[in-house]
């Protein structure tokens, strides 16, 4: 089952190489370190099993995947895809939304305090 | 019922000269037992497109199911061919689940049964009234198969079989009541679980008066489900054949068609002997070797003895097993499939159904063998390899069916009481529950391989492979596997909209845009009044936005 998974075939993905992206087969491993990490943190060895981690990033991917492209129906009604859609693909989870509404609150904070920042720089620059 | 009759009787023509003479592949086994049992001459392996299944089935819902399944797998075997055609017309998007071993219309009897679901707690009932024919057992057996089996399928091909026997088949979802009423209650109770899929599908004979709950019943099963438990052709007499019909169905329920008596179902755990003397006969066509042909079919023959009474179901699972696995499914990779993985050649076993199955659990093995048995009436390149397969599937078959009882189940009573304990150790199940959920995961397994067998054979490739399986899941089970992707990424598709559609929205738009600017205008005029036709304006502007907007 997981054979064909595992075997990172480099051949081109499934028929629909038409498309301009020429999104051959997926990488594999793209998560590794990253989910290695945070399954420990949720409790697993701190070296957990390859196949485990394949797994979950095959569910990450999968699941980013089907995200966007519901957000992509939505937001063609609308023109662009925004990051509302996103939001409200999630609405009906609430720590999911809580959490991608913290985010992005501190990510405007963020670029203030840069912005703020560039800006005192300058005026030292100017004194 | 008549109506039922002269359905089964039309499509069935050729029935009647089978029930000995066909050994038809192991879907006849079941039915070989069913066409000996049922007292009309319809031959179980009618004509009707069910290869096997449907002589199995026919012979099931005969009275004697159990001992003519044994005689008439050899029959069967030959005919399965017949039969292996018909299943082949099904049509590969009828989720056959049940199809496999016998064409799915024997099970119609039986699904009509299920429909009836509701009433599954009789079944245990009609178990027990074994006295009446066979039949009544084995409507608890063709539940599982008669499930999934979209009413439409095949009905009419199957049905040739049962039909004599069963008098009152309830073809569509016409489970009218069979002659036998007084079995027929019992049975179809033990039916209904199993016509769940099939609409109507007839519940043979067994509906008695449960076949009329049914028929609601089993129309409320929209799935997939195959009729096969219907198309177990139930003999009249005995709601139970409906059960036999289940042919290949790991449902074996059909012990309760063990009224047939057919002894070689009983045996079919002694492994493919007992069958393979009659089974050899018959076996010319696809199945070569006998005791897989009707192990096909053993499944649903189950011996009646053990078919007679709900309890036996689970007996009848184990008998299944060994017969099965003798049986031609085995030949075909269905058997191998459970042992070796190389399920994708397996799908030419289509073979009726995966006899033994055996509960090996994993999932490609499973919808492997299913798609094997399924392969049958859908893709005759399929069918090639089954010859070869079917000495290793035997051999293989033999091994499991005598080291598991219940080869043909996907399930066991063991795995259910150690799911329900992962859930809460503390939970009991009562054994109909239990019962039930036997029979709903063949059935599922059975639907679920038939539909990726037709994928496959979309896909214009003779093996199946995951992505088959995962397809149908993904688009009409809403089920996603994370692991068995492959390295595929899915592309994304942007919704189609027409020209027309998309004037329609500007147009709207433009006059939206228009309202409102006249809105401004004239409130910039008058307070007041601008408020209310604003407030007028724009539910007017909302209503054309949302109405053109789907």
């Amino acid at each position: 089952m997981h054979n064909s998974s595992t075997g990172s075939t480099s051949k081109p993905k499934g028929s629909l190489s038409v498309s301009s992206d020429v999104s051959f087969k997926r990488k594999r491993g793209v998560f590794q370190k990253d989910l290695q990490h945070m399954m420990y943190g949720f409790g697993d060895d701190p070296n957990p099993l390859p196949e485990t981690v394949a797994l979950l990033e095959d569910i990450v991917v999968e699941y980013v995947t089907d995200l966007v492209h519901k957000a992509q129906d939505i937001a063609t009604k609308r023109g662009k895809l925004l990051t509302e859609d996103f939001l409200f693909l999630i609405r009906k989870d609430l720590p999911k939304l809580h959490r991608c509404t913290e985010l992005l609150s501190m990510n405007e904070e963020l670029k203030q305090a840069r912005k703020a920042f560039e800006v005192d720089e300058e005026k030292l620059a100017a004194d | 019922m008549d109506s039922m009759e002269t359905a089964a009787t039309a499509p069935q023509p050729t029935e009647p000269t089978p029930p000995s003479t066909s050994t038809v592949p192991s879907s006849s086994s079941t039915i070989a037992s069913a066409t000996e049992p049922v007292p009309s001459p319809s031959p179980n392996p009618n004509p009707n497109p069910n290869p096997n299944p449907n002589q199995n089935q026919n012979t099931q819902p005969s009275t004697s199911f159990q001992q003519p399944q044994q005689a008439q797998q050899p029959q069967p075997q030959p005919q399965q061919q017949p039969n292996h055609q018909h299943s082949q017309t099904r049509a590969p998007g009828i989720p056959l689940n049940r199809l496999r071993p016998q064409p799915p219309y024997p099970n119609f009897a039986h699904l009509s049964s299920l429909t009836s679901s509701t009433t599954s707690a009789p079944l245990p009932p009609s178990i027990s009234s074994p006295a009446s024919p066979s039949i009544s057992t084995p409507p608890i057996q063709r539940g599982g198969i008669a499930i999934g089996v979209p009413a439409h399928a095949r009905p009419p091909q199957q049905h040739t079989f049962f039909n004599p026997p069963f008098t009152g088949l309830p073809r569509g979802s016409v489970n009218v009541s069979d002659p036998s009423p007084s079995t027929n209650t019992t049975n179809a109770t033990t039916v209904r679980p199993q016509m769940h899929g099939v609409q109507g599908m007839g519940m043979v004979g067994s509906h008695g008066p449960g076949s009329q709950l049914r028929p609601g019943g089993v129309s409320g099963h929209p799935q997939q489900r195959p009729v096969q438990p219907s198309i177990r052709s139930q003999s009249p007499s005995s709601s139970q054949s409906l059960s036999s019909q289940l042919q290949g169905h790991s449902l074996l329920r059909v012990s309760s068609m063990g009224s047939p008596g057919s002894p070689s179902p009983g045996t079919p755990q002694s492994s493919q002997n007992p069958s393979q003397p009659w089974i050899s006969a018959g076996q010319q066509g696809k199945q070569t070797q006998p005791s897989l042909s009707s192990s096909s079919y053993r499944p649903q023959m189950k011996p009646p003895q053990s078919l007679q009474q709900r309890s036996h179901i689970p007996q009848q699972q184990l008998h299944s097993l060994p017969m099965p696995s003798h049986q031609q499914q085995l030949p075909s990779a269905q058997q191998q499939q459970q042992p070796s993985p190389s399920q994708q050649s397996q799908e030419h076993y289509v073979q009726q159904y995966p006899p033994p199955r055996v509960p090996q659990s994993l999932p490609h093995q499973h919808q492997v063998t299913r798609g094997q048995g399924l392969g049958n009436q859908k893709s005759t390149s399929l069918t090639t390899v089954q010859p070869t397969n079917v000495q290793s599937g035997t051999q293989n078959a033999t091994a499991s069916a005598d080291a598991g009882e219940c080869g043909n189940q996907i399930l066991s009573k063991r795995s259910i009481h150690e799911l329900v304990s992962q859930i809460d150790p503390s939970e009991r199940l009562d054994p109909e529950v239990e019962d039930i959920l036997v029979e709903i995961a063949d059935e599922f397994v059975d639907s679920i391989t038939t539909f990726a067998c037709s994928l496959a054979k979309h896909r214009k490739s003779t093996t199946l492979e995951a992505k088959d399986v995962l397809l149908h899941l993904e688009r009409n089970w809403n089920i996603t596997l994370p692991g068995f992707g492959g390295d595929e990424i899915k592309s994304y598709k942007k919704p189609y909209t027409a020209d027309i559609h998309k004037e329609r929205l500007a147009a709207i738009k433009k006059s939206i845009v228009g309202v409102e600017a006249v809105n401004t205008k004239s409130s910039a005029g008058q307070a007041a009044g601008n408020l209310k036709g604003h407030a007028a304006k724009a539910p007017v502007i909302g209503s054309p936005k949302t109405s053109e907007v789907p």
